[in-house]
């Protein structure tokens, strides 16, 4: 098990991948609601407000995948955590933004 | 970098396909064998009589109505379920109403004897439907606890097979090289073929299952976006009903159900009934659903004729209107539940399931059979860890079948009297299988394999003479009457214990021939031990997914 750490670079102790567990799981959640949030502000004049909610939502398990499946493949477990909060608030603020715009208030 | 990318996905690969593996075979095989829900419930309701239906629908509407009639006075709702391919038997369904604290009654369904219209006794059991509900809802946990548990292990198994389409690059340059070096087919080869060969239908599973519990999941962003109304209301969008009125409390003479029929005949100009719904039943606003076969995926509104059932008037209905990612939704559930499958279909969504099930099952040996040359070159043995994987893997690849074949002997052996007679059914089950966790602990792998295989074989083997012994529904009767939901469960038990009994001989053989070439050099030993081993192993794949084919 060790020598498949060292060799693909995930450094020897065992709590960086333990760090990057918990950003696929949580922070990738995180992210996945944002991802649904800003989808659903995106769509939401073209399709009508439920339609919105419901393509955001069916879309956060794509998302949800692609963000572990990122985590896992960056040198270090503080980029991983660092580029899902990063895009989390980029997310959020758009969605805000979007609100401002579309007038909506959920 | 694409290639460091490539690497850590492998990585990810066979750990997100690990800790969950044995979880997700549990789910696929019963999954699997959901596809014939409703022929495992017949089979263990081995009282019920084998019909020819030479009997028009209307003499069966009579009947069925009759016998609510007498039995279900007071109940809001009654079905009605016409004898059809899968299941010749004409039966009534309703939902007692809900017990203080329950948020839905029971719901019970009868079957009915056609001439004498009273209902058929059978023993009590959880049948087919009891089998398949443990794969998303797991037994003995809470509702809540199962739907996250399944999520999360649905959530993995859909980075597994992401990952797996980004990491095949890798693996089919791998392929070659393996097959050159070994002379056989490995692991690796099988995990791949299996995945290949079926991959849309892995991911059309995978997804389709996170679909089923989309609001539970995604719980936190449906709350942000919606208050209790909104979120009715979007849910009413993203699955449309068929309105119907609720009872006005005037008690009213209903019409015959056969009689309002032919209205619904006249429509369809055809007599392709599937069941029919009752609403508010006895009552001035008493209506009546008739539903015609399902053929397809799609939605086709002229399938469903709802009438009043005192008046006799057809009650034009709003044609469901599906949302484009409505369609989306319910089409993923559609292909995810496979209902409108005929017989030909239903058998290639059950191998196609079996393929996802050989596909976990292999990947999580394939996980062993990597580890086993440098692990057993340890002086003190090989890792805990190590042990532990090669333990579920015997005890859930063999022992699962196992304790699925010990359900269906439950069900013939438990005493037709015994309380609680179809939760023992499950507890046997659960049992057997929890024996034959255990058990490899106790014995060196090799030797486990081989005494689980042939333990399996035996028992699949032995299910039909069982049948034979306490039915009149064996294969000597079965197979004259052409009553192909019995001779068709016999002769898949002896299909697949006959499998299982090759792949113990298999196993038997390679040991044997593994333990002459360690003795023919002790020099060569330390060099030829994995390539042997692996062929060995590659060889009993074969046999392994052979019969997990049948």
């Amino acid at each position: 098990m060790s020598y498949l750490f060292t060799k693909f670079n995930l450094a020897s102790p065992r709590w960086p991948v333990f760090s990057r567990i918990l950003a696929a799981t949580f922070g990738g959640y995180a992210l996945a609601t944002a991802s649904s949030l800003f989808i659903s502000q995106l769509l939401l004049n073209v399709v009508g407000k439920y339609q919105a909610i419901h393509i955001g939502l069916m879309l956060t398990f794509i998302v949800y995948a692609c963000a572990a499946m990122w985590v896992f493949s960056v040198e270090s477990a503080s980029k991983a955590w660092m580029g899902l909060i990063k895009l989390t608030i980029f997310f959020t603020i758009t969605t805000w933004l979007l609100m401002q715009f579309t007038g909506a208030n959920s | 970098m694409k290639d460091n990318f490539r690497q850590s996905m492998k990585w990810f690969h066979t750990w997100v396909g690990l800790i969950v593996g044995w979880i997700l075979f549990f789910m696929f095989l019963t999954g699997t064998l959901g596809y014939f829900y409703q022929e495992i419930t017949r089979w263990m309701e081995p009282e019920r009589p084998f019909i020819e239906h030479n009997i028009t629908n209307e003499q069966l509407l009579d009947t069925a109505q009759a016998y609510l009639n007498k039995h279900a006075q007071g109940i809001d709702g009654w079905d009605i379920y016409l004898p059809n391919v899968r299941d010749q038997n004409l039966r009534v369904g309703w939902r007692h109403p809900a017990e203080p604290g329950k948020k839905r009654g029971q719901y019970k369904i009868k079957v009915l004897d056609i001439d004498s219209g009273d209902k058929v006794a059978s023993r009590a059991t959880g049948g087919g439907r009891l089998l398949y509900r443990m794969h998303y809802r797991l037994h003995y946990l809470s509702t809540d606890i199962s739907y996250w548990i399944v999520g999360f292990c649905s959530m993995l198994m859909l980075l597994a097979v992401i990952t797996g389409v980004v990491i095949h690059k890798k693996i089919f340059s791998d392929f070659f090289t393996f097959r050159a070096k070994k002379g056989l087919p490995g692991w690796l080869d099988i995990h791949n073929v299996l995945s290949v060969i079926a991959l849309p239908f892995h991911f059309m599973i995978t997804y389709s299952g996170l679909l089923f519990f989309l609001f539970t999941y995604m719980a936190l962003s449906t709350y942000l976006q919606t208050n209790d109304d909104e979120y009715r209301e979007m849910r009413k969008e993203i699955y449309p009903r068929t309105a119907h009125l609720e009872k006005a409390n005037q008690p009213a003479e209903m019409l015959d159900v056969s009689v309002l029929y032919q209205q619904t005949k006249t429509a369809w100009q055809d007599d392709d009934l599937s069941y029919v719904e009752m609403y508010a039943t006895n009552d001035i606003n008493a209506q009546v659903l008739f539903v015609r076969h399902e053929t397809d995926i799609t939605y086709n509104p002229a399938d469903e004729v709802m009438i009043n059932a005192v008046t006799g008037e057809v009650i034009a209905q709003q044609a469901k209107e599906y949302t484009g990612a409505g369609m989306i939704h319910n089409g993923f559930f559609s292909l995810h539940e496979g209902q409108f499958s005929g017989p030909l279909a239903r058998w290639i969504y059950f191998f196609t399931g079996l393929i996802g099930t050989a596909m976990i099952a292999s990947g999580l040996i394939l996980w062993t059979t990597k580890r086993k040359p440098q692990q057993m070159k340890k002086s003190n043995g090989p890792d805990f860890g190590y042990r532990l994987v090669e333990q579920l893997n015997i005890g859930t690849i063999v022992g699962l079948p196992i304790a699925i074949a010990m359900y269906f002997y439950a069900n013939r052996l438990l005493p037709l009297d015994m309380a609680e007679r179809a939760a023992w059914e499950a507890h046997v089950m659960f049992i057997s299988w929890a024996i034959l966790l255990i058990y490899p602990a106790f014995r060196p792998g090799a030797k486990a394999w081989s005494e689980q295989l042939t333990l399996a074989a035996l028992v699949y083997l032995a299910l039909p003479l069982v049948n034979a012994l306490t039915t009149d529904k064996h294969l000597g009767n079965s197979l004259p009457q052409q009553d192909w939901n019995f001779a068709g469960f016999d002769l898949t038990f002896l299909v697949v214990g006959g499998c299982f009994a090759f792949a113990a001989y298999k196993v038997k053989v390679l040991q044997a021939s593994k333990r002459s070439s360690k003795q023919s050099g002790k020099q060569r030993v330390r060099q030829s031990k994995p390539p042997v081993l692996a062929a060995s192993e590659s060889l009993l794949s074969l046999q392994q997914v052979n019969k997990e084919k049948c």
